[in-house]
């Protein structure tokens, strides 16, 4: 009898999903706004990723409310560790030869690669973002192989709120110039493809970069602290 | 701060040093010589090669020479070969049925005396499948072996470790 009724119920599940799929057109479009993007966001943003002209630019108020959301968790992990915060400096096992020595051989390569990724964030896959979260791994090495070294708070603060007056200022500069709307593009566009292109794009891109990478090393400071 | 002269050279050798490794990742990552790219890539290298040079004044990396270049050269080439050669050994002992293991940890002995050298040594025999360095404790090195064939201090040396320590020695002399 159990064994009827689950037949049942999975068949009635079946049918629905089916049906469900079956109304989504395969392969075509489903919305016209991607549409207008796909067909449209070169030559509007000069932008020859379409992601990123989407995020930062169609879409920068989006961007501006996760940037803060990212903030806000910040400052709330900072609000709640630091209450607990033990003043008293303990005294921590250094790292083994390898890993302090390969510590300070690859941070700033990484520092590099991050930079990278949220420089050429209108031509490639990434942006500020994930350079910023590979910055912030630069970090979270020199927290394991440099045991003992901090970062200072105030340059991480400091960084942080100028990464988002850059966004904020950009932004509301194009309210004033540009299309009169927050965001508008209109730096020139540059040559598609190069670097120096995509107007506003690459600005912003890098104040997130900025502000995320020192973001999250401040998350990672303060989880360092409380675990010490 | 006056400086002594040699600390300067150091210092303006490291700078140098740290600047042409991030040019060289940059455009290895950019993969384009156009201007716009160079002159981005040669700003961030200045900015960070100036800011954190001094990190790579401790790791002792020594002048450039010929003879260094050759010997770098010459030293992947040998890494490379005994990387294969290691792995081979080790997938024999995975696949023989009896298993011909004697797993313990032996202690080596290194005459290399900066801490980069000292990490591409120990980094060298945790590549070579087989060997593992657990850590570095002043001149010694702790090494898990998976066939221990000598648990004497200086066989053990010249079985594992001077195969790649005659060409650090040569490079960081």
């Amino acid at each position: 009898m159990r064994a009827i009724i689950s037949l049942f119920l999975i068949s009635v599940l079946a049918w629905g999903i089916a049906t469900a799929l079956n109304e989504i057109p395969f392969g075509a479009a489903k919305t016209k706004v991607g549409e207008y993007y796909i067909g449209r966001g070169k030559e509007q943003t000069g932008a020859s990723n379409i992601v990123t002209s989407v995020v930062v630019n169609y879409r920068g108020f989006d961007t501006l409310g996760e940037v803060t959301v990212l903030f806000v968790a910040a400052i709330g992990l900072g609000a709640v560790l630091a209450t607990r915060r033990k003043k008293e400096k303990r005294d921590v096992e250094p790292a083994s030869l390898v890993l302090y020595t390969g510590c300070r051989l690859l941070f700033p390569l990484i520092l590099l690669f991050g930079a990278y990724i949220f420089i050429h964030g209108h031509l490639t896959p990434g942006g500020g973002f994930q350079g910023g979260a590979v910055v912030a791994s630069a970090f979270v090495l020199v927290y394991l192989g440099c045991r003992g070294r901090r970062i200072s708070e105030t340059a991480s603060k400091t960084v942080e709120s100028l990464g988002g007056l850059v966004f904020i200022v950009v932004g509301l500069v194009g309210l004033a110039v540009g299309g009169g709307y927050f965001l508008s593009n209109y730096l020139p566009k540059g040559e598609l493809n190069s670097l120096f292109s995509a107007g506003i794009i690459p600005i912003i891109y890098i104040a997130i970069g900025f502000k995320v990478g020192s973001e999250l090393a401040g998350v990672i400071d303060h989880l360092v602290e409380e675990s010490e | 701060m006056a400086k002594t002269a040699p600390e300067a050279s150091h210092q303006r050798r490291n700078f140098f040093y740290l600047f042409f490794i991030l040019l060289i990742i940059w455009l290895a990552l950019t993969s384009s010589f156009h201007w716009q790219e160079f002159s981005v890539g040669i700003l961030l290298s200045l900015i960070l090669s100036l800011i954190l040079s001094k990190n790579y004044l401790k790791l002792g990396l020594p002048p450039i020479s010929l003879k260094r270049i050759a010997f770098s050269i010459a030293f992947t080439i040998v890494l490379f070969i005994e990387i294969v050669k290691a792995n081979l050994d080790v997938a024999y002992r995975v696949i023989h049925p009896k298993m011909p293991i004697k797993p313990g940890i032996v202690v080596i002995k290194t005459t290399l005396k900066q801490d980069i050298a000292k990490m591409i040594l120990a980094n060298s025999i945790t590549l070579t499948p087989g060997t593992f360095t657990l850590d570095i404790l002043g001149d010694t090195l702790l090494i898990h072996w998976i066939n221990v064939q000598s648990e004497n201090m200086d066989e053990a040396t010249k079985i594992i470790g001077e195969r790649f320590e005659k060409y650090l020695r040569v490079i960081f002399s």
